[in-house]
């Protein structure tokens, strides 16, 4: 007898109900969740106080020390000379800006976009636009030849008389830095304070005290929900234009300036494009880490969240891809002398592997990976996709800056940039971000749990047919 | 008129607690004398209440607009108190002006938001309150005022509506 | 035949309060190569001696530098005409508007470009900026005896007239700026103008062929103005719209 359906598939292929998969598969109450929110709070384990401190010995010598060396010295120490007048640290300042995008856009536009899987992972992704800035703040003070006169470029009233000169694009950055610094961390706070409540009513000793204050009385009435609710609100919309204004002015730091292979019009969307890419992998390598290291993390952290980092990762590629290969042909077809002379650095001077390193970390990686299901739903395998595209993206920016200024219109200058004392700082840098996010793992809720629960109190298990499936409805 | 005391009825979910709501309300409870105090933000209407009046929009957009002045200012002012020439540019320029102008806008928008929520929340506060740790836990209080000598009438409604306690009121710190 | 294609000229607001606009005319046919005015620069304007190492990493702090190439593949090379490398003193400089604390900033009475040493915090966007690249940064302390004591005794040789620099601040050639105020001022106490080639900066002062020229491009009888318009005369990267005052004069025989 002839089969008159196509060929079944075999029964383990059968997308099956699978509760691991799914968070809402497997609700639990609140006070549950809260407990094992706190329980990953205070377990630590010897390998945590290990890897804390190997952390914090890092950055005394790596960051601080070789800080004070670099002031005491001069920045002769570094690798840079004429005419590559910035060098790693700035290489740095857009590394750790573009990680800090990808807090803001998976807490932010996953939010205004009503994507329910955000929930879970908002605040890991906040913590990242904090910490991140904080590197790249570093980075800035660190490349600077006087830092101890920085505060020059605060516009206050002073005794010099003098304001600073809001025509540099130093100056766009640095105002709009500060604005992406403070507002994130507000908008990393926000969230935090209900969470804060949740932790106080439940904690002791010197914790009750700081939950105490940061919880600034928080009960949860209907005007505080009101309040906190609007002023979220309003940061979700206001934050999104400042995040792409942000990256747009660091891509002006090199677009403004009349050098070749950096004065392009296509660098703003580019660099943002860039940052979103660098970002969500950081995000995946976070996610990692909190998941495999952290107690009661498996239950919040589920395959499916990792799925929908794997697809923003996967659009986030291709989207930057096309963003390089306009920038690439419009230089390639233009034919401008001084253009093609660096792109034929790029590729075929000494650092060519650089370039191909990084179309392979970028693109063809994550095209690679990211198209399977199941591949994507592997959080060590999204791991090492997210550490091979920051790679990628470390490239692309050490690429743009020191390798494009060894080029420049004076052939009698050009000269290759060697990294000196910026390899150490940067180790200390990568050190105090995950310093930073191991203390913060230890004192604040990494799971925004009023927000699951808000998440699980919209949900109900719909039985459709034979399956039962997870419906939403509109509770905001 | 007699006092009025304060009691805080527990409910396990937004159902019982609604129904609770509306049994005060028949009872003789005014609106603005009852909140519920709640782990999670639940809609007004879920409750059947009116929804709570905030300042913190209007709070934000003179952020705004204070933001956009003082972006002005830096952008338009400052040249003008100590102009410099640089590279031929005009002194007051109208590109970056759009610029630091959008940047102080936002600033001040965010700011204020954040400020405003404290403000019209009263925060921060480290006074005792009316509060019980297990509203985190997700339960649903109701707090409200009722006349003194009608307490037990009051308890024995919510009671039967599937309140889990219904006890005085204290104030506690947090 | 040339149009006149009606472009809009650039105006300065602050034109009319020009008190002399310096220039300077380098010719490179006559250009030996010797490099003194190089030595002679770095003498005038206390201009530290890096090193060994420095030096051959693209430290080196001189304010003008020869550039020489050569033309052609092994064996057959040809030298092209020595070119002395200064700051241009652009009239519409990239590199004024880029610095976020006014360091550099344009002298509208001299048309100079300014580098004010004591204002600098070392963000290092104008020299990215320069098209020239004749902007130099102090990376170490070069000049600072505490720390290298072989300079103990070069430091009776520092100019009186002008600052010592240290780590961390951009600084580039300024036409011998203190020059041009002492001949000015001089003027001034005589009760007279400053006469053309009164002012010679300590490169053209040094130059052994005298092919380097400076005096005010403003005044048409000058000897710079006159040397400028020859038809050998160019600027250097013209296209970029920088407007510098340096020209040089090269693809002729020599007067």
């Amino acid at each position: 007898m002839s089969s008159i359906a196509k060929p079944l598939a075999l029964p383990h292929a059968e997308e099956q109900e699978d509760p691991r998969e799914q968070l809402m598969h497997d609700p639990r109450s609140r006070g549950e969740m809260n407990d094992m929110v706190m329980e990953s709070m205070h377990s630590t384990t010897w390998k945590y106080w290990t890897v804390t401190g190997i952390l914090a010995v890092i950055v005394v010598v790596c960051l601080f020390y070789a800080w004070y060396y670099l002031i005491m010295q001069g920045l002769g120490v570094a690798g840079v000379n004429r005419p590559v007048y910035w060098g790693i640290f700035l290489v740095e300042v857009v590394f750790w800006i573009g990680i800090s995008h990808a807090g803001t856009f998976i807490s932010a536009i996953l939010r205004v976009l009503k994507v329910e899987g955000r929930r879970p992972f908002t605040r890991a992704a906040e913590l990242m636009t904090t910490f991140g800035l904080v590197q790249a703040g570093i980075s800035v003070f660190l490349h600077m030849g006087r830092v101890w006169l920085s505060y020059w470029l605060i516009p206050f009233p002073n005794e010099r008389g003098l304001w600073p000169d809001f025509h540099s694009p130093l100056m766009w950055d640095f105002m709009a830095i500060s604005t992406y610094l403070l507002s994130s961390t507000m908008y990393l706070f926000l969230p935090l304070i209900p969470d804060m409540a949740m932790a106080r009513d439940r904690s002791t000793g010197w914790r009750k005290a700081a939950y105490r204050i940061l919880a600034i009385g928080f009960r949860g009435t209907e005007g505080e929900w009101k309040n906190l609710i609007t002023a979220m609100n309003i940061f979700a919309f206001a934050i999104i234009p400042v995040m792409f204004s942000v990256h747009t002015i660091v891509s002006w730091d090199f677009a403004m300036a009349s050098r070749p292979g950096w004065s392009s019009s296509v660098f703003g969307p580019y660099f943002v494009i860039g940052a979103l890419h660098s970002g969500m992998a950081a995000v995946a390598i976070v996610l990692f880490l909190i998941r495999s290291t952290m107690k009661n993390m498996k239950y919040f952290l589920r395959p499916e969240h990792f799925d929908l980092l794997g697809k923003l990762m996967l659009m986030v590629s291709m989207a930057w891809a096309y963003f390089y290969f306009n920038d690439y042909i419009v230089s390639w077809y233009g034919g401008d002398k001084w253009e093609k002379i660096v792109q034929e650095f790029t590729e075929k001077g000494p650092l060519w592997y650089l370039w191909y390193a990084m179309l392979f970390f970028n693109i063809v990686v994550p095209f690679a990976v990211l198209w399977n299901k199941k591949w994507r739903q592997t959080p060590w395998l999204l791991a090492i996709v997210g550490l091979l595209i920051n790679a990628g993206m470390w490239l692309e920016r050490y690429i743009i800056i020191p390798e494009t200024l060894t080029i420049n219109r004076m052939p009698f200058t050009w000269r290759l940039y060697v990294p000196g004392v910026e390899i150490v700082l940067t180790i200390g840098n990568f050190a105090f971000f995950f310093l930073l996010y191991m203390l913060a793992s230890r004192f604040l809720p990494l799971i925004p749990v009023w927000e699951v629960q808000e998440g699980h109190e919209s949900h109900t298990l719909r039985k459709i047919g034979k399956a039962s499936i997870p419906t939403l409805s509109d509770m905001e | 008129m007699s006092d009025l005391t304060m009691l805080l009825a527990v409910f396990e979910d937004i159902e019982p607690a609604s129904g609770g709501i509306e049994k005060l309300r028949d009872l003789g409870v005014a609106d603005d004398q009852m909140n519920v105090i709640s782990g999670i933000p639940i809609k007004a209407t879920i409750l059947g209440r009116r929804s709570a009046l905030t300042r913190v929009p209007a709070i934000a957009m003179t952020g705004a607009v204070l933001g956009m002045l003082l972006g002005l200012f830096l952008i338009y002012g400052t040249p003008f108190l100590f102009p410099l020439n640089v590279g031929g540019q005009p002194i007051y320029p109208v590109p970056q002006g759009i610029i630091i102008t959008f940047e102080m806008t936002m600033l001040g928008l965010m700011g204020f938001a954040f400020i405003g929520m404290f403000v019209d929340s009263g925060f921060p506060s480290y006074t005792p309150k009316e509060y019980i740790p297990e509203i985190s836990d997700g339960k649903i209080a109701i707090l409200f005022r009722c006349p003194d000598n009608e307490q037990k009438k009051f308890i024995d409604a919510l009671k039967k509506l599937g309140a889990e306690s219904v006890e005085l009121a204290e104030a506690r710190q947090l | 035949m040339a149009t006149d294609l009606q472009l809009p000229v650039f105006t300065n607001n602050s034109e009319n309060e020009l008190a002399g606009r310096w220039g300077m005319v380098i010719d490179q046919d006559i250009c030996t190569g010797c490099q003194a005015c190089v030595a002679a620069c770095a003498m005038e304007n206390n201009i530290p001696f890096v090193g060994e190492a420095d030096a051959g990493y693209g430290r080196t702090m001189h304010w003008i530098r020869i550039e020489r190439f050569w033309q052609g593949t092994f064996p057959e090379v040809k030298m092209t005409p020595y070119q002395p490398v200064l700051c241009q003193q652009c009239h519409k400089a990239p590199c004024e508007p880029v610095c976020p604390v006014f360091a550099s900033v344009h002298s509208v009475s001299e048309d100079i470009n300014l580098q004010v040493y004591n204002r600098c915090v070392g963000t290092r966007y104008c020299a990215n900026n320069c098209p020239y690249q004749v902007r130099v940064f102090n990376w170490r302390d070069y000049t600072d005896a505490r720390q290298r004591p072989e300079l103990v005794t070069l430091q009776n040789q520092l100019n009186p007239d002008v600052t010592v620099r240290r780590r961390g601040v951009m600084e580039k050639c300024t036409f011998c700026i203190q020059r041009i105020r002492h001949v000015e001022d001089t003027a001034q106490s005589e009760g007279r103008d400053v006469r053309d080639g009164e002012v010679v900066p300590a490169c053209a002062q040094a130059c052994p062929a005298d092919a380097i020229v400076f005096g005010r491009v403003d005044d048409p009888t000058s000897k710079v103005s006159k040397a400028a318009i020859t038809s050998r005369g160019s600027h250097m990267l013209e296209e970029l719209g920088t407007l510098p005052r340096v020209t040089y004069l090269a693809g002729g025989s020599a007067q």
